[in-house]
């Protein structure tokens, strides 16, 4: 390459090349012989190199043309020990690419304000009594009257409903919002207008209906003359009055909606009573004014609860409210995900130390391997800023390289991520575009990181005297028997490892748990249908009669062992409760009740095809109809629960209007919620009873069908549904262990998460270990060899090249056991069952550490074996 | 060589360059055999320190070079004074023999 310097350089060799012919011309012709006046030319020169480094210091570019040479030096150094410069850089771009992902999620999720104008206004209505914040309409109402610290409170709420739009019906997810929810958000509508307080003064009010921009741009195909436009929803005609802006998904952080549409217009898509005091159904968020304190806020929000308290004390009576961030359901989410990805982050934070050390120990046995190099070229006159800024350089091109590849690898994985739809039938969407600062951010860490822990070591090196460093040749010096801060970088960087290598074994472990229990249904052989009657204008009794002839379709289909259907399935998180009151109870206010249960109404058969098991009584049946008695089936905890025995059947309940209803039959107990629930009470009621258009059809196959008959028998099911009423928008039609994806969602997500940090933790390791140990070896190659032709034994040139190895493994393995032990307690939050006690973790993990030990110094020790003294000893 | 070498004071090695570019083009092995002459084998000046004194004058702006052939043999870096180093002379110089002066005349009282 010509560069200024280059040509200087070359002219700067010529002028002294010229100087010393004419020095040697000069003794020539004093008569000395020509071998004479060249060296007597060279003596009375001097040292041309120092010479030639003090003009380059006189030279404008002085210190540019120093770094260019200091770059190719390095450049020429990482070509000639490539295995060194590979995996200094592997292991930044691994650890900080950890770091870098975590970070953009944690960004995306929790520090990201939402995009709306002064985001730290918003704010979520939450509960003092529960996480969850959910209320009764009413009472949203009540604090948007009553408050006057608030410029606007406003409801919300998420239905599926049937969207039919040039011919074509999908189902789709809306936020039904209150007339003051755009005034919340603050935000300027794309095209037309938003929802305002005249749209939802009175069911009925307005047929206005707002467009997302996702959809604008899918379902309408970003048409600029969409405002005006009529769809339907649920059939019944709506207008499109506008679009929203792009990057504007309401206040959650992680649900996309279609589409906006009034809140009180709710009757006409069966989503219930929005008077009713005793049935919370709708989330809260609230604008707070400028200059209003938080105290303030507090205070009217503790007089409005106690008067809300005061007047319906039956509906309520601990009612409390609170103010969250928004962004995550309040805390319902928003505290756990808080807690997740901060225990992840402290994992990758643990990742990255142990990098450091590894990168640590890298550094400083390759910077001992160069003493005597370092040693040679302080002797010749080079100063000590010299050495120590070429050593800069070179662990600041190993750093860049190894951030650029961090930065290549979050950007990857960030991408695919936002990319991603959980296995979810609910719209979830992750924003976690990857931002701009995060690349600065990963190759500050990197540069901070590897100059760091690159020039550490030069401590060492300018402590030394140069004359031993060259007459050892820097051998002896530091491979011996002192303990050097690198084996203690070593062995700090085990135990991190380990704690990552715990972390995942435990996780694993306990995903495995959650994949083999007891759920109290058979997903296997199973397939479950979707769909919203209500979404093709089937209500009540024609409701009952399509689902009715459906069954009968479906349980003729050959191959069909059991078929059924139910408002709702187990874990399928839209699980609805009921109050449970004692036969007893008189008065049936909220603290008398017995207990809260899961309440689904289920059709005849539907049991067998779940595959719950009937344990007493009856099954429900569609002789159970609206004239004849109340019947339920309940699960084991709920008898256990009110009864203290599972004897349950023939006896009474109470709902909370009064009516005693019989229990006719016991299940086994299962999980409804989530995995890591504790038993929770379930009744089941007669569809037959108590009518539902929301419809699940599970169909079990015979159990001697293969796996993929389930795929083959859910198309055939959606066939059946479309012959019956080609109208009806079917949400789902798989097999049932697909949609339990959900279930195992954040499990899987945690056990994936923690796997990549102990196998990146493993992988760090391995290869610190691996170095050291192949350092040590080759350092010591000279004794070891003397040791062998003196007639050592293999057992003797072990201990003597590998015992301290041996040491520091297994401290630090031990270490990071009862670091990991103690650390694992915190996973249980997350993770299902997740015990680090387990013996089975335990050794799982010791097991790893002396794999992966054996592995990395296996390679040395038969370096170390197959010495040959004779060959070696004429080599040095 | 000459045995009554005197070192150089600090500072006075630029000046001695500069006089003696002055006459004619010049390279580095040249300035340090006229300097030698001149100074009747008095002044020796180091090449250790010729050198860097040259590309710090050449920085400074105040000599230019460019390589010629030399009267027989290989090409050699000739050394001119610039305008500003040749105004650079003529005040070190005057300075020169002021501070020079000066010293005599204590020297002498």
């Amino acid at each position: 390459m010509r560069f200024p310097w280059n040509r200087m350089e070359s002219d700067l060799k010529r002028e002294v090349a010229h100087h010393l012919d004419l020095l040697t011309a000069e003794y020539e012709r004093r008569g000395h012989s020509h071998e004479d006046a060249v060296w007597m030319a060279k003596r009375e020169f001097g040292g041309s190199e120092q010479v030639k480094e003090r003009c380059r210091d006189e030279r404008r570019w002085a210190w540019m043309s120093g770094i260019w040479q200091d770059f190719t030096f390095a450049r020429r150094q990482m070509r000639r020990s490539p295995a060194f410069a590979a995996t200094a850089i592997l292991t930044l771009a691994l650890s900080i690419a950890a770091n870098v992902i975590v970070f953009g999620v944690l960004q995306a999720l929790i520090l990201r304000p939402l995009d709306v104008p002064h985001a730290d206004r918003v704010m979520t209505l939450a509960r003092t009594d529960q996480t969850y914040p959910i209320f009764p309409y009413p009472e949203v109402g009540d604090v948007r009257d009553a408050s006057t610290v608030f410029s606007a409170v406003a409801a919300w709420s998420v239905w599926d409903l049937g969207l039919e739009a040039n011919g074509v019906t999908r189902p789709v997810w809306a936020f039904p919002v209150s007339g003051q929810y755009f005034e919340a958000v603050s935000i300027q509508p794309f095209l037309g207008r938003l929802l305002g307080r005249a749209d939802d003064d009175h069911p009925g009010a307005s047929q206005a209906a707002v467009l997302s921009w996702p959809s604008w741009q899918s379902y309408f195909g970003a048409d600029p003359n969409i405002v005006g436009k009529t769809i339907r929803l649920n059939k019944h005609p709506y207008t499109i009055v506008g679009v929203t802006p792009e990057g504007f998904y309401g206040t959650e952080k992680f649900v996309q909606p279609a589409l906006f549409v009034p809140m009180a217009n709710a009757a006409s898509f069966g989503e219930g009573d929005l008077e009713s005091r005793g049935y919370a159904n709708v989330w809260s968020i609230v604008r707070i004014k400028d200059g209003v304190s938080m105290p303030q806020v507090q205070t009217e929000l503790n007089t409005i609860a106690a008067g809300i308290r005061r007047q319906f004390p039956k509906a309520d009576e601990k009612l409390g409210f609170k103010l969250t961030r928004s962004g995550l359901m309040g805390d319902f989410l928003g505290a756990p995900a808080r807690a997740f990805l901060a225990a992840v982050m402290a994992l990758a934070g643990i990742v990255l130390l142990a990098a450091c050390a590894n990168l640590g120990s890298l550094f400083a046995a390759r910077t001992a391997d160069r003493t005597r190099e370092i040693a040679i070229r302080m002797a010749i006159g080079s100063s000590r800023w010299r050495i120590l800024r070429q050593v800069l350089v070179e662990a600041f091109v190993i750093s860049i390289l190894g951030g650029a590849c961090a930065c290549g690898i979050a950007w990857m994985a960030l991408t695919s991520l936002a990319a991603w739809h959980p296995p979810t039938t609910y719209p979830i969407v992750f924003f976690v575009t990857p931002q701009p600062s995060l690349i600065l951010m990963a190759l500050l860490t990197s540069v901070l990181a590897g100059v760091l822990f690159g020039v550490m070591p030069l401590r060492q090196i300018f402590r030394t005297d140069p004359n031993d460093a060259i007459k050892s040749g820097g051998n002896q010096a530091f491979a011996g028997r002192r303990w050097a801060l690198r084996d203690v970088l070593l062995a700090a960087q085990i135990a991190l490892c380990c704690v990552t290598v715990t972390a995942a074994f435990v996780s694993l472990r306990g995903l495995g748990k959650a994949l083999t229990m007891d759920m109290g249904i058979k997903p296997k052989h199973a397939l479950i249908a979707k769909f919203e009657l209500s979404q093709a204008g089937y209500l009540g009794a024609a409701a009952d009669q399509f689902q009715r002839r459906l069954l009968e379709r479906v349980s003729q289909l050959p191959g069909v062992a059991a078929a059924g259907y139910a408002n709702s399935t187990p874990l399928n998180q839209d699980t609805p409760t009921t109050e449970v009151f004692s036969q007893q109870t008189t008065d049936f206010r909220a603290s008398n009740r017995a207990f809260y249960s899961y309440d689904y109404a289920v059709s005849p058969g539907y049991f067998s095809a779940a595959g719950t098991a009937l344990l007493a009584g009856r099954d429900v049946s569609f002789a159970d109809t609206p004239k004849t008695p109340d019947v339920a089936v309940v699960n084991q905890q709920f008898a256990r629960r009110l009864f203290h025995s599972e004897d349950a059947v023939g006896r009474y309940f109470k709902n909370s209007s009064g009516l005693p209803i019989q229990i006719v039959g016991v299940v086994a107990d299962g999980k409804y919620l989530t995995l890591s629930e504790d038993p929770a009470e379930v009744a089941f009621f007669p569809i037959s009873q108590e009518a539902a258009t929301k419809t699940s059809l599970v169909v079990r196959i015979r159990p001697d069908f293969p796996d993929d008959a389930t795929n083959d028998m859910a198309a055939t099911v959606r066939k059946v549904i479309r012959d019956l009423d080609p109208s009806v928008p079917i949400r789902e039609s798989s097999p049932w262990n697909n949609q339990l994806g959900m279930t195992f969602f954040l499990s899987q997500v945690a056990t994936a998460a923690l796997g990549i940090f102990g196998a990146f933790g493993l992988l760090l390791s391995i290869a610190g270990t691996f170095g050291l140990a192949s350092y040590t070896v080759s350092k010591r190659l000279r004794e070891l060899s003397i040791r062998v032709a003196l007639g050592g034994q293999a057992k003797q040139i072990l201990a003597a090249s590998l015992g301290r190895m041996l040491i520091l493994l297994g401290s630090g393995s031990l270490v990071g056991i009862v670091l990991g032990v103690a650390a694992s307690r915190l996973l249980s939050a997350v993770v299902y069952q997740a015990s680090a006690q387990d013996p089975f973790v335990l050794i799982a993990v010791a097991l790893t550490m002396v794999l992966s030990g054996s592995l990395s110094v296996a390679g040395p020790v038969r370096r170390a074996l197959r010495t040959d003294p004779a060959t070696l000893l004429r080599e040095q | 060589m000459a045995n009554k070498k005197t070192d150089l004071i600090q500072g006075t090695l630029d000046l001695l360059i500069l006089k003696t570019v002055a006459h004619e083009p010049i390279h580095g092995y040249g300035i340090a055999q006229r300097i030698l002459l001149t100074s009747k084998e008095m002044l020796q000046v180091q090449q250790g320190s010729l050198y860097p004194a040259l590309h710090r004058l050449q920085r400074k702006g105040l000599l230019k070079s460019e390589w010629k052939e030399s009267g027989s043999g290989p090409m050699g870096k000739y050394y001119t004074l610039t305008a500003s180093g040749r105004k650079t002379l003529q005040e070190e110089q005057a300075q020169w023999q002021r501070y020079a002066g000066a010293v005599a005349l204590v020297l002498e009282s």
